[in-house]
């Protein structure tokens, strides 16, 4: 992993630049048509989904795709007080939040040191986390949850804010290390010699070069805690108090009969975060998730 | 390692003259890796500890959480192994991997490679097809719920075009609970596999499709006569990935939609594995299965690897 010292950032890729487009063909028409095709098939459900939102069960059964004849929210309200959204909106908030900060606390310090030790430790700590990207995180769930019940942190947020950074800890240390290591060595050699500890440079002068990696690391990691289900489930159970709303909205099925449209309104608040953010942080949401799964 | 510098002492303790070198290692090599300690430790705890637990776990008898705990040695192994639920469970992992690891790594590419050419809209395309990406396994599950539901948007889809005797209750339905797991796997899949290779396939300069354009290379050859072997080690870490996470993630899905019935048509290994330890309670089952599991996501690794490797 030493190797990697000399490596650039991990900049998404280049910028394409392309002078003319190529010429069509019926190969290239064909591929546009099947392109397209998938978009189309990406789309409708979600059409479906929010215009669903905003329908009965009767109307969602005979005329799935036309669009909704009002625009009342009372599936909304009845989505958040039949499985309290509000509640569930909270606790994901707190746990994702939380998680965040606790594994830019415990990742940041620790990339530095790797990015800046030559020795041998470092190399096996470093190889360690990019070991790290290849265990599937649903492997251990057993084991967690006996961990969780030994804490006697069972069926609480807690744990969960504990265990979460654990898993993006490895992505997290080792997409920051190559930031930090772009860091030129004689501006922390400058404020070492103002007597400056190695805390204080990781604040002072490290932390503001490296605020791309943080965004980048932010939102994997955000994504990450806001879209987690399996644990959460898992972990925190069915308590109202302490659930997310990932484990809340499912609860909206019934095993009579579901209202499809207040499934649909709760499906959406859960997904409304994740795109308003995208909406905002387009270009550099795409960057990360591409340039996570490069550096496996 | 430069064990014997002090952190944040002045190098000029150092002998002057011949010094040089030693003095650029002290101011180079100040002790930070104890700042790792943390993430390590945090790391440990929570990744490998509970890991290797799994394999503990898995030669122990523990009927249930609050239940006497007792050595069993192979005794879980013996269990899983002459089960015919597991074997079927095993079946199910392999026909879902060998469709749709295949189905999306090749539309996949074929869709990156598409986007890589910026054809008419590409940058609303590229948008479109990047949305699965963000949307969690449980939400997913809850779009599926409405689309696959016996009154949802497909079967009345497929009335409305005359396909009545295509309906069915899919996921309630033995022979297509599975399928509609599957769907799901490719349909989220092939979006996110292709953004990541049209950023890929952009890094290729022009200059090399140009000269196969005067050969007179169509669409086809030169997406996979080009293109294809120029990121073919970036397609073995996708596969990778997609293998591993369909293999291991795909619990979520099962539980959400079908719980793995009806019968034990939709059981996969991983939902096997949460099924017997959270439904049954059967922990050193659960994680003898879990152990074999991993097990077989590291044969499958190595393998893709030698695959993706061999013409280098």
């Amino acid at each position: 992993m030493i190797a990697t010292a000399s490596a650039p950032a991990p900049s998404p890729a280049p910028p394409a630049r392309r002078g003319r487009r190529r010429t069509g063909g019926a190969g290239r028409t064909a591929a546009q048509v099947c392109a397209w095709l998938y978009a189309l098939m990406l789309l409708l459900p979600l059409y479906y989904l929010l215009v669903s939102s905003f329908k009965t069960n009767a109307q969602i059964f005979s005329s799935p795709l036309s669009p909704p004849t009002s625009l009342s929210f009372e599936k909304f309200a009845s989505a958040v007080s039949d499985a309290r959204l509000d509640l569930a909106i909270l606790n994901s908030l707190i746990v994702t939040v939380s998680s965040l900060i606790v594994v830019l606390v415990l990742a940041l310090p620790a990339s530095y040191a790797l990015a800046r030790a030559d020795g041998r430790a470092a190399a096996v700590i470093e190889r360690a986390f990019s070991l790290g990207f290849l265990i599937p995180t649903f492997a251990a769930l057993v084991p967690t949850f006996l961990l969780a019940a030994q804490l006697d942190l069972f069926h609480t947020r807690t744990f969960l804010i504990l265990f979460m950074p654990a898993t993006s800890l490895p992505l997290a240390v080792v997409l920051l290390t190559q930031f930090m290591r772009t860091v030129p060595l004689e501006v922390e050699e400058a404020a070492r010699m103002d007597g400056a500890g190695s805390l204080t440079i990781l604040i002072r002068v490290y932390l503001p070069m490296v605020v791309p990696g943080i965004a980048t690391v932010g939102i994997l990691s955000f994504l990450t805690y806001w879209n987690e289900y399996l644990y959460s489930l898992v972990l925190i159970g069915p308590d109202r108090a302490q659930r997310t709303i990932q484990v809340a909205v499912p609860t909206l099925r019934s095993p009579l009969e579901t209202d499809f449209g207040i499934l649909a309104a709760g499906t959406v608040v859960t997904l409304l975060p994740v795109y308003v953010a995208y909406a905002f942080l387009q270009r550099r949401m795409e960057g990360a998730m591409i340039g996570s799964a490069v550096k496996i | 390692m430069a064990t014997t510098t002090i952190p944040g002492a002045p190098a000029s303790h150092d002998l002057p003259g011949d010094a040089k070198e030693p003095r650029t290692r002290t101011q180079r090599a100040p002790r930070t890796t104890v700042m790792a300690v943390p993430a390590l430790i945090w790391y440990a705890v929570f990744m490998i500890g509970p890991i290797g637990a799994i394999f503990v776990i898995s030669v122990l008898s523990w009927p249930g959480m609050l239940a006497r705990v007792g050595f069993a040695g192979l005794g879980n192994y013996r269990a899983v192994l002459s089960d015919p639920l597991f074997w079927s469970a095993v079946e199910n992992s392999a026909i879902q991997l060998a469709v749709a690891v295949p189905v999306m790594i090749v539309g996949a590419f074929m869709l990156g490679y598409h986007i890589s050419t910026r054809p008419r809209g590409h940058q609303v395309l590229r948008v479109i097809v990047f949305t699965p990406a963000l949307i969690s396994a449980s939400a997913k599950a809850m779009i599926f719920y409405g689309l696959f539901a016996p009154r949802g948007m497909i079967n009345h889809l497929l009335s409305a075009v005359g396909l009545d005797g295509l309906t069915h209750t899919w996921l309630a339905d033995t022979s297509t609970a599975f399928a509609c797991i599957i769907v799901i796997d490719i349909w989220a899949g092939i979006g996110y596999t292709a953004t990541l290779y049209a950023a890929r396939l952009s890094a290729v300069p022009e200059s090399v499709y140009e000269a196969a354009e005067l050969d007179g290379a169509g669409h086809w050859r030169r997406m996979w006569g080009i293109a294809f072997p120029m990121v073919k080690d970036y397609v073995g870490v996708t596969v990778m990935l997609q293998f591993l996470w369909t293999l291991f993630t795909s619990a979520q899905n099962v539980l959400l939609l079908t719980q793995g019935g009806p019968g034990n048509a939709s059981t996969n290994l991983s939902f096997l594995v949460y099924q017997k330890a959270f439904l049954q309670s059967d922990l050193g089952y659960s994680q003898a299965a879990g152990v074999l599991l991993f097990v077989f996501g590291l044969i499958g690794m190595l393998a893709i690897r030698r695959v993706f490797r061999q013409s280098y």
